[in-house]
């Protein structure tokens, strides 16, 4: 039995200690439809995706704050990314998914049209974003390529930045 | 203890364990065989509910015999500890994780209706009723008593007072005496950590500029020692915490011309100044009366941390003093993750919290009392006239349906301030949780914070003081009918204007019910199952004057979408009609429990049917 105890434990210390080296050069993100556009966040940003839920709404917030719903006790803003990049709000769909992202003590959830795929991209296939775009106001933390489609990478601070 | 004795220490444990664990099971395999013998002439749930409760809670304690007495060896027989140092986080874990038991005894208890309902008069139900009823106890039991786990008499901050004042009357050669009450008012643990240091500050402050030395006491008439008077109680959902000293009080004008002086302020601004904004100087960065630095103060730094540390806590300060007779602060802090009462009141779709310690009374009143004056809604309440404001107006709530003669009005009081807040519908009296809303949305307007419902559903708190400032900007519209409702009344101009919802997952059903009602010539809208119908309700491309409800239908079935459909104001008069082919006198008392007004059984001839429809939707015959 302790043998055992011992082998796992073992184990999992590798695995805690190993796996970092890797990762290194390839960032993990998971992609997803708002509007037209694919766009991905870090995988280490995602707390957890979870279908819709019941929310409640927040009086005297902007339009694209649908309210705050409890996720396992906790209250969490939820956001509607459609209407956060000035988009028109649909009816969720069997597709809609809520993303609840975080970074550090800031939570939020997050309205997607659909989930795509959980996509590994080597870090020299991400280029900077449009020069177009202005730098600090811009949500976009970079651009994917992969294949033949273009992915855009997403800043989750800059998401979970109160701006009213 | 080295790695290897951990490993030693594990390993033996794990062999105590499973000796215990032997043990029991050989224990119990006896004890279930013995009643099982026994149980052949009783019923038997009877015989197997006391053999499973006392092999049931044994489990739990017996690993934790054990690990007390390996503590104890450890420490070589330390004294006996009644608190242990627990990290917050892990208390607001275990919070969160009492929440999830909640939601999930709630479920379960609903289940267990359901399945009642379902096996009435099974003999297995009894026992699953006492289970449940057991579960939800302890749940309950176990909210509490996390819940108390963080709270802390504010005594803990104030016991290190005494001392000090003590300290610092010998240093300032002043005599000073300190009177502590409502050392017992409860508040959570981190609040009472944050709000040592400010007290500390502004007690230390009172001692050297408030209370003056024993020669000038006298001379101004006053007894020769000064009080410095610490109060602490709850007002609404704050925690009020007041020093009070009897000392020589602040004096605006010379904060004023100090202010000048630092260059805190302009001229031009201190003249404009109320007195009250005058007091509120002592609070800005750089600001001190004193005239040299001492020891104990004069850098100009204390009091700004004070406002900074009790804003942290999202708490407010009130500064009262007159020249010559001392000087009181009020801290006022709001009782993060305290357990308060609330009055739950409902507007359309919405609910709200309502501290209640907030709430003087609430009356019903008909439309017809609310009285107009300079466009403010007034009642008369007895021998007052009070100013009324409808919650949906501070809260821009869409208001769609408002029909009802009657109103019920939640008079609320605050310090000396009263206002009458309208509301749909009182819910009721319950326990919360106050839950912060994050830094995301945190000082929206009227809003104190969240609380977590016993459905999962979030209800967010109502902010009194907040909302009473609102009110007075809110343009009221207390008593005028919403445009929408009365175009939907006077809309109906041909049969078609009407619309009817079939829910039924029987293709045949659904077609003899539209042949029924075809020649009336409405509109109708067919739906497979309860959840088709709630989605297609909740769309609300249609508005239905009435619903043909099945009983029997799969994912959701007519007892569960009509208490779905009534928890919508909007629809809490949409007549609903239970057609089924269940005839027991259970299932109409459950259908109007549920809400249902007219119940139809299968089969039934068109004409009923359609006669039915007709009078619950007030067809016009004319039409």
């Amino acid at each position: 039995m302790s043998e055992k105890l011992q082998q796992i434990i073992n184990k999992q210390q590798k695995s805690l200690s190993g796996d970092d080296i890797k990762i290194d050069e390839v960032i993990q993100l998971v992609g997803f439809i708002v509007g037209d556009e694919e766009f991905s966040v870090p995988i280490l940003s995602i707390q957890e995706i979870i279908k819709p839920i019941s929310w409640t709404r927040v009086p005297q917030t902007p339009a694209y704050i649908l309210g705050v719903f409890n996720l396992r006790g906790s209250v969490i803003p939820l956001i509607d990314l459609r209407s956060r990049f000035g988009l028109e709000m649909i009816k969720h769909t069997e597709e809609t998914r809520f993303i609840v992202m975080k970074n550090g003590d800031d939570v939020a959830g997050f309205v997607i049209d659909r989930l795509t795929e959980a996509i590994r991209l080597p870090k020299r296939d991400v280029g900077p974003a449009p020069d177009t775009v202005n730098e600090e106001e811009s949500m976009i933390d970079g651009v994917g390529k992969q294949s033949d489609r273009i992915i855009t990478i997403l800043k989750v601070h800059k998401l979970l930045e109160r701006n009213f | 203890m080295s790695e290897e004795e951990v490993e030693a220490e594990i390993e033996r444990l794990i062999a105590v364990r499973q000796a215990e664990d032997a043990a029991k099971r050989a224990q119990k395999s006896t004890e279930t065989e013995a009643p099982k013998a026994e149980s052949a002439p009783a019923p038997a749930p009877v015989a197997v509910t006391p053999a499973a409760a006392p092999a049931a809670p044994k489990p739990a304690p017996a690993p934790r015999k054990v690990e007390p007495k390996e503590d104890g060896e450890a420490r070589g027989g330390a004294a006996v500890e009644q608190t242990i140092r627990v990290d917050v986080k892990r208390l607001d874990h275990l919070m969160n994780l009492i929440g999830e038991l909640v939601l999930g005894k709630n479920r379960l208890i609903k289940i267990n209706d359901d399945v009642e309902e379902r096996y009435e008069g099974e003999a297995f139900l009894e026992e699953l009723n006492q289970v449940v009823s057991i579960v939800s106890l302890v749940t309950t039991d176990l909210q509490i008593a996390v819940m108390k786990t963080r709270m802390l008499p504010i005594g803990k901050v104030f016991n290190k007072f005494p001392r000090m004042i003590r300290d610092l009357s010998r240093e300032l050669n002043k005599k000073i005496e300190l009177e502590i009450t409502g050392e017992e008012t409860e508040l959570d643990k981190s609040i009472v950590e944050e709000i040592g240091d400010p007290l500390v500050h502004i007690i230390r402050n009172s001692c050297d500029h408030g209370i003056e030395t024993p020669e000038i006491r006298l001379a101004s008439g006053k007894e020769e020692s000064g009080t410095i008077h610490l109060k602490a109680y709850h007002e609404g959902n704050h925690i009020v915490i007041q020093i009070i000293d009897d000392g020589k009080g602040l004096d605006a004008e010379m904060l004023k011309l100090k202010s000048i002086e630092k260059g805190i302020i302009t001229e031009k601004e201190a003249d404009t100044m109320t007195e009250k904004e005058a007091f509120g100087l002592i609070f800005r960065p750089g600001f001190s009366t004193a005239a040299q630095v001492t020891s104990v103060s004069g850098r100009g730094v204390g009091m700004d941390v004070v406002k900074t540390n009790i804003e942290k806590l999202n708490g407010m300060i009130d500064i009262d003093s007159e020249v010559g007779k001392g000087t009181s602060m009020k801290l006022k802090i709001p009782l993060t993750l305290a357990i308060i009462q609330a009055l739950l009141v409902g507007v359309q779709e919405e609910y709200y919290a309502i501290p209640l310690a907030s709430v003087l009374e609430t009356v019903r009143i008909s439309k017809d009392e609310i009285y107009t004056v300079e466009s403010r809604s007034v009642m008369r309440l007895r021998d007052e006239v009070l100013s009324l404001v409808h919650i949906g107006d501070i809260f821009e709530v869409e208001r769609v349906f408002d029909n009802s003669e009657h109103a019920y009005v939640v008079v609320l009081g605050l310090a000396e301030s009263k206002i009458g807040l309208i509301v749909d519908s009182l819910v009721g009296q319950e326990e919360i949780v106050i839950k912060s809303l994050g830094e995301y949305l945190k000082g929206i307007e009227g809003i104190a914070g969240a609380t977590i419902r016993g459905d999962g559903g979030v209800t967010l708190i109502v902010d009194v003081a907040a909302l009473m400032q609102m009110a007075k900007s809110v343009k009221s519209t207390v008593g005028q009918e919403s445009a929408e409702s009365r175009g939907r009344l006077g809309a109906k101009n041909k049969a078609s204007d009407y619309t009817v919802m079939i829910v039924d997952d029987s293709k045949t059903d659904r077609t003899i019910m539209r042949k029924a009602l075809e020649p009336m010539g409405i509109t109708l809208v067919e739906a497979t199952d309860g959840i088709e119908a709630l989605n297609i309700l909740k769309q609300g491309d249609y508005m239905f004057d009435g619903m043909l409800v099945d009983i029997e239908m799969p994912r959701m079935d007519g007892y569960t979408l009509a208490a779905e459909i009534k928890k919508y104001n909007k629809y809490k008069n949409l007549p609903l009609i239970a057609v089924t082919s269940r005839t027991g006198k259970a299932d109409r008392m459950r259908g109007v429990e549920s809400g249902m007004i007219e119940y139809i059984t299968k089969p039934y001839s068109p004409e009923y049917l359609m006669n039915v429809v007709k009078r619950n939707i007030k067809f016009n015959e004319g039409l």
